[in-house]
This record gives structure tokens, sequence and C-alpha cells, in this order.
């Protein structure tokens, strides 16, 4: 079953810059996707697409079959409540503990307080940071931060997790316990998109890759590696 | 949309806490500037009052020739009563009049020298529209322009009267200026203080979409802070001008009066109208908050 299809998407922005040029591309569920190329090739423009947090200006895209380009905006953050996102600057709330983080991004879709009281100290769990669940973020290392950001994403088990640029702000060691992470989420059937710099990551997690190069599909390749 | 109460009113209290300082700028700000309207409007209700009271007690005193026949006398009094203009006529005799004089200078060596009545009798003629004085004055004359048989004098303060008119009409027109730009120069304060501490906390929004919350629920909890600084800065503001206004300027009123022995005058707070103005200030605020909000959030919520 096709998670995510592009159909013939172009986007240009008000300055006339074209971010995306005639992109056709599929991703299945459960499928691990690394969106590789170099800053303004339309990795992040891709991934604001999807959650329509800007619009295609043609083309149409498909998420688990449905044409969200014809969506009404009020209908937006129901697609957004499917879609775990992860992001470069972790946007954690500075005044919230760990735990309230995560709970907000319960809170906001209208889940009532005894399912959020099981659900995040869970998903905590998996992602290790069960103990500092009362910790605020000025506390926590980067990748204290970014596995909490992961957390919020996933504590609503959204079938499409997107990343973007996930390990640019943390340092390598840490990046690997990022990418595990993500891998295991990967494994209990989300489909991941993930837009990286990052070689070495992709290099050694064999995943498929799709390289972007100013706004065109250069490369599409099973377990590919980051250049050619 | 599923209604909270319970994450609405805590996300609000809890956002008071957190965001103190903001709270704190927001709620002086529209006390403060509310202060100024409520107080501009306290002071102007209280000079039109003032003024309004003096205005009721024109009088217009028409003299009696001392050789006037009774028929004579009754057939003015139920004349003038019959015109619009006039609400009361009240008749005072000489031998009334004597005895008014002698009250007012009691002790005073005046009395001694007086030797049988020299006052004449009179009309005292209260006014429907003080406005209509100099008409009322007219009646009086006839057409070759002397008194009417049987009237000696009339006299009302001509000058002074048509002097308090004008101030009344020009102290109501520029209070009404002060308090609309003050007003506005309100709206716009109140609504920048808001914008900012909405500003201050746009990433917020930003996440609050990016999970997938609808605008309402964006919005409800920043209404209510809102509609909170709105209403505590009002309700702060009309503390300070209930302390003000009952404590120094009725005293100063009241000593203004005293001294200047002018009778029935209007003095402020004792008149509902005062508490209408606070409950106004009040009402103000909290909508100033509301409607503030509202259209601060509206660009950080295209998200």
């Amino acid at each position: 079953m096709n998670m995510i299809e592009f159909r013939n998407v172009s986007k240009v922005y008000e300055d006339n810059t074209a971010a995306l040029r005639n992109i056709n591309l599929t991703i299945k569920k459960g499928e691990f996707v690394f969106l590789v190329g170099p800053s303004g090739s339309g990795k992040t423009t891709f991934i604001k697409l999807l959650i329509k947090e800007i619009s295609v200006t043609t083309g149409n895209i498909f998420i688990a079959g449905r044409n969200i380009c014809n969506l009404k905006v009020s209908r937006i953050p129901q697609l957004r409540r499917n879609i775990g996102y992860i992001f470069q600057d972790f946007k954690l709330l500075p005044n919230k503990t760990v735990f309230e983080n995560i709970a907000f991004a319960l809170e906001v879709i209208g889940k009532p307080g005894y399912v959020i009281k099981v659900q995040v100290p869970q998903v905590l769990k998996l992602v290790g940071l069960f103990s500092k669940m009362n910790s605020f973020p000025h506390q926590l290392s980067g990748g204290e931060q970014q596995r909490v950001s992961i957390a919020r994403a996933f504590v609503n088990r959204p079938p499409i997790l997107l990343a973007d640029e996930p390990t640019g702000n943390i340092d390598p060691v840490t990046s690997d316990g990022i990418m595990k992470l993500l891998s295991r989420i990967n494994l209990i059937g989300t489909t991941v998109a993930m837009a990286t710099h990052d070689r070495s990551i992709v290099n050694s997690m064999r995943r498929r890759v799709v390289e972007l190069e100013e706004g065109e599909i250069i490369r599409d390749q099973k377990r590919g590696v980051y250049g050619v | 949309m599923i209604f909270r109460p319970k994450y609405f009113f805590g996300e609000t209290f809890s956002n008071l806490k957190r965001n103190f300082l903001m709270f704190f700028t927001a709620i002086t700000t529209v006390a403060i500037t509310l202060f100024m309207v409520g107080f501009f409007l306290v002071i102007v209700y209280d000079i039109q009052g003032i003024l309004g009271s003096i205005k009721s007690q024109v009088e217009v005193a028409v003299y009696l020739k001392d050789n006037i026949t009774d028929e004579l006398r009754v057939y003015l009094e139920n004349e003038i009563k019959s015109w619009d203009e006039i609400s009361e006529v009240k008749y005072i005799s000489k031998e009334q009049a004597l005895e008014n004089f002698k009250g007012e200078y009691e002790g005073s060596d005046i009395l001694k020298e007086i030797q049988g009545n020299p006052l004449p009798a009179s009309f005292e003629l209260r006014l429907e529209s003080p406005e209509k004085v100099d008409l009322v004055a007219l009646r009086f004359i006839d057409k070759d322009g002397n008194y009417i048989e049987g009237v000696d004098d009339v006299i009302y303060g001509q000058s002074y009267v048509q002097k308090l008119f004008s101030i009344v009409a020009i102290v109501g027109t520029i209070a009404f200026l002060i308090i609309a730009v003050l007003l506005l120069a309100t709206v716009v304060l109140i609504f920048n203080t808001i914008r900012l501490s909405i500003h201050a906390r746009r990433k917020e929004i930003e996440v609050m979409k990016l999970v997938g919350a609808t605008n309402w629920f964006v919005r409800i909890p920043f209404l209510f802070e809102g509609f909170f600084e709105g209403f505590v800065g009002s309700l702060i503001s009309v503390i300070f001008l209930f302390i003000l206004s009952n404590y120094f300027l009725i005293k100063g009123e009241r000593a203004v009066v005293d001294t200047m022995h002018i009778k029935d005058l209007a003095i402020v707070g004792s008149n509902n109208v005062i508490l209408y103005i606070y409950l106004g200030l009040v009402a103000v605020g909290g909508l100033i908050g509301i409607i503030s909000s509202a259209f601060a959030l509206k660009r950080y919520l295209e998200v």
C-alpha cells in the first residue's frame, strides 16, 4: 500500500524560486526513506508540503490514498494528527517539563487525562527518558531534547513520522542513539521519511535514499548510500 | 471540538504563573490607561453635575409695585403659571420679604435703620428650561419697552447666566474629545501589550498548530487571558478611582460648596451614574482584552 505519493508536484515560492520541480515518488507503508541533497535542494519543502504547512503550486499529494491538496483548512489539524514531525531545533516549549511537553501534544488533540497519564510514561520509556520526566528542556543535553521531541511526535502513534535533519544539532555518537530509536519506531510499522545531510548515518543504515538537487530527484536507490 | 474547561482554565492559570512579567505589564497598562479615562469621565460628569445644578437654580425675580391690586396680582400669577417655560411660581408678600430679610441679616446693624417696610412684594420664578430665561424676562415688557402693569422690575443674572450656558457647552465638547482620544490611546496601548505577550509565545502556538491543534483550541486560552488581563486591570483602575473620588474629590467639593454657599449642589458619588462609569470601565476592560487577543492572534494562527 502506498502511504505517500507525489504526482507531478511542483512548488514555486512567491519570490519565483522553484523549490520542487515535477516530483513523482511513492513511499510504501512501513518504508524508511532518506531525503538527501545539499541545502536548498528542496528537502524541507518536501516535508512541509506533507503536513500542509505550505501548499503545492501544481500536482497532487496523496497520503494513504487521500488527496491532501484539496483538503479544507478546517481538516488540516486532522491530517497533522496522523503525522509525527521531528524538527532540527526540537521546538520544545522551554517553560514546560518533559512530561508536559509530550502531554501537550495529546491535550491538543483532545485526549482525556487518564489516557495521557498512561501514554506519556510509556513513550518516555521507549525513548529512555522515563527518569527525566519532570526536568525542563534546558536541563537536558541536545540528544535528550531530541528524544523528547521524538517522543512527542510518536506518542499519538501516527502512521507517518517525518524528520527534518533530526541529527543536525547533535554530535555523532548521540546521533547513533537517535537513529536506533527511529529504526525501532520504523520496525513497528511506522513509515519514516528523514531529510538529512549526515553522510555517515545514511551510509551505515543502508535504507532507501532519494537524492534531490535543485528541486529534482536525481537518484532513488534501494539500500543506498549518501553519495555515489 | 470538545470543550474542556479544566484544560483551558488550567492552561490560562499556569500561563499566568509562568509569564508573570507579561501579565503584570498588560494588567498595569490596562489599569493605568483606564484609570485616566475613568478619571476624566468622573471629573467631567462632576463638572456637568455642578453646572447643571447651578443651571437649575436660575431664578427670575419679578418685583411688584406697592400699589398693585389683589385682582391684578392673582391675574398675573395665573398668567405666569400658564407659560410653558415656568416650573414654579412663588409669591412673596411684602411682610414675608421683610421676614426673610430679617432672617438673613439677624443681629446686623442694618435692621435698626429700617423703618416700616421698604421691601416690595415679588414673584420668584423657577424655570423649566433655564436657557429661555431671556424670553421669560421679555414677556414682562410691553411693546413700548416698559414693564407691564403692576410690575416694577424684573431681575435675573443676565450676563452670568449666558456665560454659564456657553461654558457648559464648551466643557462638554472638549471633554468628549479628550475622552475619545484617551479611549483610542487605551485601545492601542492594550492591543500592543497583548500582541507583545502573544508574540513572545509564537513558538508555542506554532508547535500547537503543527501537532494538530485546531485554531479554536489555540485561541481559547489566549482569549481567557486577554479577558482576565482586561478585567483585573480595569478592576484595579476602578478601585483607585473609587478611593480618589470618595476621599479627595468629595471632600474638596464639600469645602468649595460650604465656602460658596451654593445650596443643593450635586456632589460626586452622590449619584448612580458614577456606579455606571465604574461598571462601564470594567466591561470595556474585559472586552478590549478579548478583542485585542483575538486580533493579535490572527497572524500567528496561519501556520
